[in-house]
């Protein structure tokens, strides 16, 4: 079963958020904002090349202009590949554990994986972020020494950074796989 | 005088008492608001402000107001932090400049509380304290924004000197259109309208309370067999340590059963303790250093007589909480102090040496005459004058009063800045404003007021917390009555 549903990030642009029901034990929600608009390509380019040619006009060195095509073709790849992150999934299979893959433009793709018996639980957190105060997923691990106390809070969609009310549908299904989670393990 | 004051007598002796489940219904009938509290001073550093910030706060949440607290970063505290009853505080990330007072630009925190304004929602914006930069700057930005403003001044200042002829100017632009300002005694208020050059209808008095329960009396933890004077304060000048310093001898020395405890640490210790070499006095006298707030009660039990020997007081608190712990009073008649306490409970004297002592002989004389009331008695006279309930509800009627008033438009505003503040700083300030206002219209063109997510509430009408807690308290309750059946 699979949904798709539309929402906006913090900043006003807009994300898919797509559901992918395998299991009632397992989930998959998968974050996608808009791949590299071509207009902000050309903006970002036709800026570099203009600054360039007013600097080569003034010092007359053509040094300058290929400098400017080798920083715009470094700073371009850099950006697919280290920077702008396509989509973003979440993982969750009730008796495993949580994984968070990051896909890059490029078709880099980043893992983390988290047990099951590690996560203490998930909630929505709110943090100052920049110049704003923002509501986040994150993931909280147990502590192994004190059964109680949180040894660390792993935030989900970082770079997404969807708004209010898609958090709200990934915390409900996410939560109804912990309850899920903790009845079978509690029950033999 | 404050305790004589309109709104006291019109209050039944129940409401002075903890909120009962009915009560709490019938609070709603008046409409909410959503308050945002500014102050640089918030816990963890603490003293009088701050007590008063987080106790108001918890009595509006009572009757079913949204009260959120906006102060700056304190270490490795930032962030957003819930405190009782979801009471939600933001610790800002602002830079502290001196004495826990934020630096100011006027502009740069802009962002951040605009951001915070709109996403609580929040229709009053309520600074505290004239020291602190944040607390200006948020009203200076609310202003801009078009909501309604309330100021709380906490402390007294002089006009002679150039810091306070600057900060009084200071003063003057940031209240000349704040909606509402609120001081703690009369005297203050009188101050503060001075100083500020506003008009007196705007300024209401509505005093501190402290807590009686915290200072009980407790007769036994003192000897009979001597007197003890208490004094508890910082030691410093404005608060009259050299006068103490010049008491003690005189009266050690007619009374030969009078002992001094002196609570409190300061610049002015020293004068104290070489008082004390001089006249051999070190069984006698006896220094604690800085003490605690918990622990004020503990020392003030363990006396007869309360001085206060201060030479500029707005309100004081210390001398209200002595009482409350069953002591009589001597003090100076400085500032707002006369108003604090009815002169059965209180002895008045001139901040002369002189004058001091003839008033604690008196107090002395009572006492051994056996005329002076009873520590349980002055105790259940003053605990109904000053309470948090009382402050909240008189607060409230400040914020009615003010949500029904027009937010003055930007060219109004600009109009009485440069008409009230003077030339200079008129032209300045309403320049300051304009550039306030660009960078709003540029912020809300960056992120439109529609992309902020609304917060969801703790307290208030519609909160998340005080829901389901009322839903359990009358649920407990129910289940009470099936016990009881």
């Amino acid at each position: 079963m699979e949904e798709e549903q539309s929402f906006l990030d913090i900043c006003g642009g807009s994300l898919t958020l797509q559901r992918r029901y395998y299991s009632p034990s397992c989930r998959e929600f998968c974050l996608s904002s808009p791949p590299l608009s071509l207009r902000s390509l050309t903006a970002v380019t036709c800026t570099v090349w203009l600054a360039a040619y007013g600097f080569f006009t003034l010092c007359e060195n053509s040094m300058i202009l290929s400098a400017a095509i080798f920083i715009t073709l470094l700073g371009l790849l850099g950006y697919l590949h280290f920077v702008k992150i396509d989509q973003e999934a979440l993982l969750i299979i009730d008796s495993l554990g949580i994984q968070m893959t990051s896909s890059y433009a490029s078709g880099k793709e980043s893992t983390t994986f988290i047990e099951m018996d590690k996560v203490k639980d998930i909630v929505i957190n709110e943090a100052i972020y920049m110049q704003k105060v923002i509501y986040y997923l994150c993931i909280l691990l147990k502590d192994p020494v004190e059964p109680h106390g949180i040894s660390q809070v792993v935030p989900v969609f970082q770079s997404a950074k969807p708004r209010l009310d898609c958090l709200i549908e990934v915390y409900r299904s996410c939560q109804e796989i912990l309850a899920h989670q903790k009845a079978t393990s509690t029950s033999p | 005088m404050a305790f004589r004051g309109g709104d006291w007598h019109g209050l039944s002796p129940s409401a002075a008492l903890p909120c009962t489940n009915s009560g709490r219904y019938s609070t709603y009938r008046t409409r909410t608001h959503n308050i945002c509290m500014v102050s640089d001073f918030f816990y963890p550093n603490m003293g009088g402000v701050e007590s008063h910030i987080y106790q108001l706060s918890q009595c509006l949440i009572e009757r079913g107001h949204k009260v959120i607290i906006v102060t700056h970063a304190y270490g490795n505290r930032k962030g957003i932090r819930y405190l009782t009853n979801g009471l939600k505080v933001y610790y800002l990330p602002l830079k502290v400049m001196y004495n826990q007072s934020t630096a100011t630009t006027l502009f740069h925190s802009l962002p951040l509380l605009r951001y915070i304004f709109v996403r609580e929602r929040v229709t009053i914006i309520h600074s505290h304290s004239s020291f602190s930069a944040m607390a200006h700057d948020a009203l200076f930005h609310a202003k801009t924004m078009g909501l309604q403003t309330v100021f709380t001044d906490h402390s007294l200042f002089g006009f002679a000197d150039v810091s306070s002829v600057l900060t009084n100017k200071l003063l003057t632009v940031s209240l000349c259109d704040t909606n509402h300002i609120i001081c703690v005694s009369y005297t203050s208020k009188e101050n503060t309208v001075l100083r500020a050059a506003l008009n007196p209808e705007i300024v209401s008095v509505i005093p501190n309370a402290v807590d009686p329960t915290d200072f009980t009396p407790d007769p036994f933890r003192r000897p009979d067999s001597v007197m003890t004077i208490v004094v508890v304060s910082r030691l410093v000048y404005r608060k009259g340590t050299d006068l103490l310093s010049g008491i003690i001898p005189e009266l050690c020395h007619k009374y030969p059963d009078l002992n001094f405890i002196i609570g409190g640490e300061g610049p002015k210790r020293i004068i104290l303790e070489e008082v004390r070499e001089r006249y051999q006095l070190h069984d006698r006298v006896r220094l604690l250093g800085a003490l605690e707030h918990k622990d004020v009660r503990n020392v003030l039990v363990q006396g007869h007589i309360f001085l206060n020997t201060s030479l500029t007081e707005a309100f004081c608190m210390a001398i209200v909480e002595a009482a409350s712990c069953g002591l009589q009073v001597v003090s100076t008649r400085v500032g707002g102090i006369p108003e604090v306490l009815p002169e059965n409970l209180i002895i008045l004297c001139e901040p002369s040496v002189k004058s001091l002592c003839e008033g604690l002989e008196k107090a002395i004389s009572q006492l051994k005459s056996g005329t002076l009331p009873a520590p349980e008695s002055i105790h259940n006279v003053v605990k109904t004058f000053y309470t948090w309930r009382n402050v909240a509800e008189r607060t409230e009627k400040v914020y009615d009063r003010v949500a029904g008033e027009a937010v003055l438009p930007m060219d109004r505003r600009l109009d009485r800045l440069i008409s009230h503040c003077g030339p200079v700083t008129g032209y300045i300030f309403a320049l300051l404003a304009v550039f306030n206002f660009l960078f709003l219209i540029f912020l809300r063109w960056v992120t439109p007021d529609s992309i902020i997510d609304v917060a969801i509430d703790a307290s208030g009408p519609k909160g998340a917390w005080t829901h389901r807690y009322s839903y359990s308290k009358k649920r407990g309750q129910n289940n009470e009555i099936s016990k009881t059946r």
